[in-house]
């Protein structure tokens, strides 16, 4: 394919902000124009440099990391956890979630209740109070452009579809529904945690306790065959 | 038996009265007291007197009629009721039984008009096509006012509020499309009624085309023609009101199908995490990001040595210290692990300042290293911590103003402090 740099007007900026993680919507219209008109060039573009543009048809684009390199961080399981709080909450009220979600918008002062209502879940994102909730998450989704802030109102853009996708998944995902029912844990990889040092003891530990037990199953076994 | 003139006379007369009375009659009855109330309403002029005129007009006309075995409430007679939301193009969704009835209806017309020719007796032959032609009218009648009363429950769900919910706001579209387009689905395929019953009629009428060249005109060729066409154009129209009905309410149902699934995957998504903690979540499912901001907390200077180190990197033998020497040059002690300082800051709780502890133990530590391990300690599960006002440490290096944290075994802190914790910001 043939690519006019010079048409590609806005390629600077465009590649600064999907970099930085951020969904490119309608609510950056010139950013968005240009993706739009100029799709395929961008797109091959950014792959000939290792990028992968993603282009949603519900209106938004975004760079998606290399499998390989990819790991779900902290701030996706957060706005994961965000999303399904504010999705069960506001069916709670009796409103309707996808319309808060898809270009709705959510005030400010509906965050404490919020957190009061779901403080055990918010602990588990390291969230306690109002401000790191804003902090943490709000402010995380306005700068990865998930939401806009403005006059104390959070307004949901487009690229919200990506966590109303992983409601979907999680509810066609049946192996998910029957570990619920069951006592075992979930066979799900270990995330590598920022601290390798608390990794590396803990490993220890468990191998010293699996070798105790293997020498304890050892013993017994032999006790058994030594009385029959 | 009431004059039909004087009938329409008087609709059209007191239309403008007539006419918001449909809408509260579509909910239900009313008593007299709130049939005077809402004349009243509309006629701003009028006596009590004039009220009971009129009401008494409507009564005798049989335009009103009183609810049976409640004599003070009315409701308005079913045909004129039925007459005025065809005038004010209202359409009330039908059942789908009623055109499976119709069909059978036909079928059973379709064996009548055989027996008639049979019998060759022309007139019952006439009377029975034309009662089939009629019949098949009010197919086609029918037919037409659901597809405009689909069209109206879709317009009414897409209208509606949005704040209010999917599932409440789309009840309608729910309904209609289990109650009427389901069942029309089953009834329009190609082995239901409605095509059986088409086949059949339009065979009788065939053979009896064919029975009629050859033996004789009992009716006109062209009546029976125009039945036959009037049965294919019923065929298409049915098949034509389905595809609408499909097309206007498939995607909203899809809407609110999509909705509950939403919901329900959300409230799964979160029993799971109360059970099994956020990690429990299916990584597969969860959306990925680009991550350039590094969260690592290093200096200038760390970074430039880091990357000088990489790029000069030479293999050298590594000296291991003698068991019996102790090693008292500062310069050549490994720098301190993780775990190890968390045994000395495990040991050393309960801690009034975190920061003054640091500066403690590394009087002479670099100031990244000591902000590194203020955020490492500060942040680990064991501890519970406490922010502190904002005040200015004095490193070696520099003058660091931060909030430090007052840290407390998590065993040990009460309930209380937790959520004061909490709440501390």
């Amino acid at each position: 394919m043939h690519l006019d740099l010079s048409e590609l007007s806005q390629l600077a900026p465009i590649f600064r902000e999907l970099f930085k993680g951020f969904h490119v919507s309608r609510r950056d219209p010139e950013l968005y124009a240009q993706l739009s008109n100029f799709q395929d060039q961008y797109r091959t573009l950014f792959k000939a440099l290792g990028f992968e543009l993603v282009c949603d048809t519900r209106g938004f684009y975004y760079f998606v990391p290399e499998q390989a390199a990819a790991q779900v961080n902290k701030t996706a399981q957060r706005l994961s956890l965000f999303t399904f709080i504010l999705v069960e909450h506001l069916a709670d009220q009796g409103r309707d979630p996808m319309a808060v979600l898809d270009g709705g918008s959510l005030g400010r002062d509906e965050l404490p209740s919020l957190l009061d209502k779901y403080r055990d879940l918010f602990l588990q994102a390291e969230v306690q109070s109002v401000e790191e909730l804003e902090e943490k998450i709000l402010r995380r989704m306005t700068q990865l452009g998930f939401a806009h802030e403005e006059g104390g109102v959070y307004r949901f853009l487009p690229p919200m579809h990506r966590f109303l996708d992983v409601c979907l998944s999680v509810q066609q995902d049946r192996d998910l529904a029957a570990t619920l029912h069951s006592a075992l844990p979930l066979p799900t990889p270990v995330l590598a945690e920022e601290a390798p040092d608390d990794d590396a003891a803990s490993v220890d530990e468990e191998e010293e306790e699996d070798e105790a037990a293997a020498l304890a199953r050892a013993i017994r076994d032999e006790q058994q065959e030594i009385d029959a | 038996m009431i004059e039909p003139k004087r009938v329409l006379r008087a609709l059209a007369e007191h239309w403008a009265l007539i006419e918001p009375l449909c809408e509260r009659f579509d909910q239900g009855t009313l008593s007299l007291i709130e049939l005077r109330q809402h004349l009243a309403r509309h006629q701003l002029d009028s006596t009590p007197q004039d009220i009971t005129q009129l009401l008494d007009l409507w009564i005798r006309l049989d335009i009103l009629v009183p609810v049976a075995k409640s004599p003070n409430r009315f409701e308005l007679n079913a045909q004129i009721h039925d007459f005025l939301a065809y005038l004010r193009r209202e359409h009330r969704l039908g059942l789908c039984l009623e055109i499976e009835a119709y069909l059978r209806h036909l079928e059973r017309l379709a064996g009548h008009i055989q027996d008639a020719f049979d019998t060759r007796d022309s007139d019952d032959l006439a009377r029975q096509l034309r009662l089939l032609d009629m019949r098949v009218r009010d197919v086609l009648k029918k037919l037409d006012n659901d597809e405009q009363a689909l069209v109206a429950v879709a317009e009414r769900a897409k209208t509606s509020n949005r704040q209010i919910p999917l599932r409440q706001r789309y009840a309608e579209v729910l309904a209609t499309w289990d109650e009427y387009v389901e069942p029309m689905i089953q009834l329009v395929n190609a082995d239901g009624a409605f095509e059986q019953g088409v086949r059949k009629v339009e065979s009788v009428l065939l053979h009896l085309l064919g029975e009629q060249a050859r033996l004789g005109h009992l009716v006109d060729d062209d009546m029976l023609l125009r039945t036959h066409a009037r049965i294919l154009e019923m065929q298409t129209s049915a098949q034509l009101t389905l595809r609408h009905a499909r097309e206007l309410l498939l995607p909203l149902r899809e809407e609110a199908r999509r909705h509950n699934a939403v919901t329900r995957g959300a409230a799964l998504a979160l029993s799971v995490i109360r059970r099994k903690g956020l990690d429990a979540l299916p990584h597969a499912a969860m959306p990925l990001f680009t991550r350039p901001q590094s969260t690592f907390l290093g200096s200038a200077s760390q970074v430039e040595a880091y990357v000088y180190a990489l790029a000069r990197f030479e293999p050298k033998p590594a000296r291991f210290p003698k068991a019996h020497k102790t090693d008292k040059d500062p310069a050549t002690q490994a720098p301190r692990t993780v775990k190890e300082m968390l045994q000395r800051c495990e040991d050393a709780l309960p801690m009034p300042d975190l920061m003054l502890w640091l500066l403690e133990q590394e009087p002479n530590g670099a100031t990244d290293e000591l902000l590194y391990w203020f955020s490492r300690l500060s942040r680990d599960k064991r501890f519970a911590r406490q922010r502190l006002a904002r005040r200015d440490y004095l490193t070696c290096e520099h003058s660091v103003s931060l909030h430090s944290f007052a840290l407390t075994s998590i065993r040990d802190a009460t309930p209380e402090s937790t959520a004061s914790s909490a709440h501390a910001s």
